[in-house]
């Protein structure tokens, strides 16, 4: 597996001898990676094959939903169900343990969404997701309707009781998103301009003092992407060349050259240290030397 | 009969495209500005029709009422409806997507034809798809099973790319300009005849724009057809050849007339205004011109 180390330290999170596995090799666009540590299973998506996959060693590969109406990002609740960025499904849905599905939210003050993209669920039970519009114009990625009607791509928060808010609405392009391990901060990074800001969350769940964290590092192909925080508050995000690893302070420790496109990544495996990858075609999977942070469920 | 031409519109260069008239009003696409625009001749009104369209082109209203747009960000012709929404149609060409679609007639019989063509900017999302390789004239309908079940199918196979299309009146004849603006390329206007089965027999060569030392004769692009059934096209420029022209052509072929069109790079043209005797032509450069009565 080929590195690019920014800091000599950087073997701590990427030991030397880590190796990038295949899961799978034959999707049309890869996204979506979780964990399930109830189960011990990994999930992603492929969004232009319509499928929700899952994957346990020894067992192999199975379809958990095929059509998924092109869902994207994926997450687990508190109580262990999927919660799914609808993408061009257009909303935020929940895949109950019965198997029904239970729709959280579809509109925002009278405008249909546009494509949720990536979501994740805060430890007092609410849910952040980004909505940029890319489902509905992306190749192949189309849902029933093609119709923008928002004029800007922003963050929303479902809380416990299901009521929707704006947590901000100043991005080109949100797309991944992950809390620091206190959740004091909210990282959210933007494809079109291939950066992360941070913001400072308030009690109440909205979010201030929003800043410019980092820019991403390289002309390779690549952009931000997914993004996922390890418990020592690095934060991995996908980019030019694959997996860019940043500090807390926002300096780059090194980046995990992906063959492909990169899409996004998940923390797993029973001590959180296996770091799995979706790309275009494939999902990888590289140990590392840190654990990310875990997927609670309780 | 001599034409004067009005500017209705100027982007300030960018480029404008397809056109559909809704019996008020002139619709005509910004493409790079992701808008339908709208002039309405009986109070000069413009307007904003439909905004976040990804580069809609070509434009026509379809039999049920819906206005299809060849969305070239998107590689798919979309129905655009009166609540505001949008829908895709069928996006495969025998299994695979084909290229970006640009310009489009209506069959009137609930179907349409449509140039797919290559584009220089890249579709939305992932390039995950190759383009055909061909470009050719793809005809869009609805297949045997009942309702939203659309289907493509290719009806061209000697075209090389494939620009304005339209239908003569009986909808017996196919018109295609096939516009390569290179040295050494092809820019003829012909005219297909349909068969009794829908496919295309050998074509008629209308007119073919040449090339000399100052540069190639820019070709036809957009196409269509008056009251009459006389072929209407638009080329040129104002660097080489005879410049920025409309062309009249009787059906049998004969060109019965040109106007010369003020200093632009004419890419589209269409009937519309009251008895549809006015005449709109799109330009490259991002002008909308109208002329009030296009006889002659």
């Amino acid at each position: 597996m080929d590195v690019d180390m920014a800091v000599p330290g950087f073997h701590k999170v990427v030991p030397s001898d880590s190796k990038l596995e295949v899961i799978a090799n034959d999707l049309l666009f890869g996204e979506g990676p979780v964990w399930n540590s109830k189960s011990g299973e990994f999930f992603w998506v492929d969004i232009i094959n319509d499928t929700i996959w899952k994957y346990k060693k020894g067992v192999g590969r199975q379809i958990v939903m095929r059509p998924s109406y092109k869902a994207d990002g994926l997450t687990f609740d508190l109580e262990g169900r999927l919660v799914v960025a609808g993408w061009a499904w257009r909303r935020v849905w929940r895949l109950e343990h019965d198997g029904s599905i239970t729709t959280l939210c579809t509109e925002f003050e009278g405008q249909k969404l546009n494509t949720p993209n990536d979501i994740v669920v805060k430890s007092d039970g609410s849910i952040y997701f980004t909505d940029p519009s890319g489902a509905l114009n992306n190749v192949e990625m189309h849902g029933d309707d093609l119709q923008r009607y928002m004029d800007y791509h922003g963050v929303f928060r479902i809380d416990p009781s299901g009521k929707v808010t704006l947590v901000v609405k100043d991005f080109v392009y949100p797309n991944g998103l992950a809390f620091s391990a206190d959740e004091s901060l909210l990282y959210i990074n933007d494809t079109r301009e291939n950066l992360i800001k941070v913001y400072e969350v308030n009690s109440d769940g909205s979010v201030q003092n929003g800043r410019i964290f980092c820019k991403l590092v390289g002309s390779e192909a690549g952009v931000a992407d997914g993004m996922k925080v390890d418990v020592e508050g690095n934060i991995y995000c996908t980019g030019p060349a694959g997996i860019q690893i940043f500090s807390p302070d926002g300096n780059l420790l090194g980046r995990i050259k992906i063959p492909g496109h990169a899409t996004n990544l998940g923390f797993g495996d029973d001590d959180w240290k296996g770091l799995y990858i979706t790309t275009y075609s494939s999902v990888f999977k590289v140990r590392l030397g840190i654990a990310g942070l875990p997927v609670k469920i309780n | 009969m001599n034409w004067s031409f009005k500017n209705i519109f100027d982007t300030g260069k960018r480029p404008l495209g397809g056109m559909a008239w809704d019996s008020q009003k002139m619709l005509f696409a910004d493409v790079n500005d992701n808008s339908i625009r709208s002039f309405d001749p009986s109070t000069n009104a413009l307007s904003i029709e439909r905004k976040y369209t990804n580069r809609v082109n070509g434009i026509a209203f379809g039999d049920d009422g819906a206005l299809y747009g060849c969305q070239e960000g998107s590689r798919r012709v979309i129905r655009m409806l009166n609540d505001g929404s949008s829908t895709s149609t069928a996006t495969h060409l025998l299994g695979v997507p084909h290229n970006h679609p640009h310009l489009i007639v209506s069959d009137r019989q609930g179907g349409f034809l449509f140039t797919d063509c290559y584009h220089p900017m890249l579709a939305s999302g992932p390039q995950v798809f190759p383009m055909l390789k061909h470009q050719s004239v793809l005809r869009l309908h609805l297949g045997p099973r009942p309702q939203s079940h659309w289907e493509i199918q290719r009806v061209t196979f000697d075209t090389i790319r494939p620009r304005g299309v339209a239908l003569s009146l009986d909808r017996k004849t196919l018109y295609v300009s096939d516009t390569t603006n290179e040295f050494g390329g092809r820019r003829e206007i012909r005219a297909y005849p349909i068969l009794e089965d829908g496919t295309l027999g050998p074509f008629v060569l209308f007119h073919t724009f040449g090339e000399d030392s100052k540069g190639i004769h820019r070709g036809a692009e957009g196409l269509t057809i008056d009251q009459q059934g006389n072929l209407f096209a638009v080329a040129g420029d104002n660097r080489s050849g005879p410049g920025p022209m409309v062309y009249i052509f009787s059906p049998a072929g004969q060109i019965i007339t040109t106007h010369q069109l003020p200093d632009c790079i004419p890419t589209n043209c269409a009937f519309g205004g009251p008895d549809l005797q006015s005449l709109f032509v799109s330009t490259e450069d991002g002008k909308l011109l109208m002329t009030d009565n296009a006889s002659f």
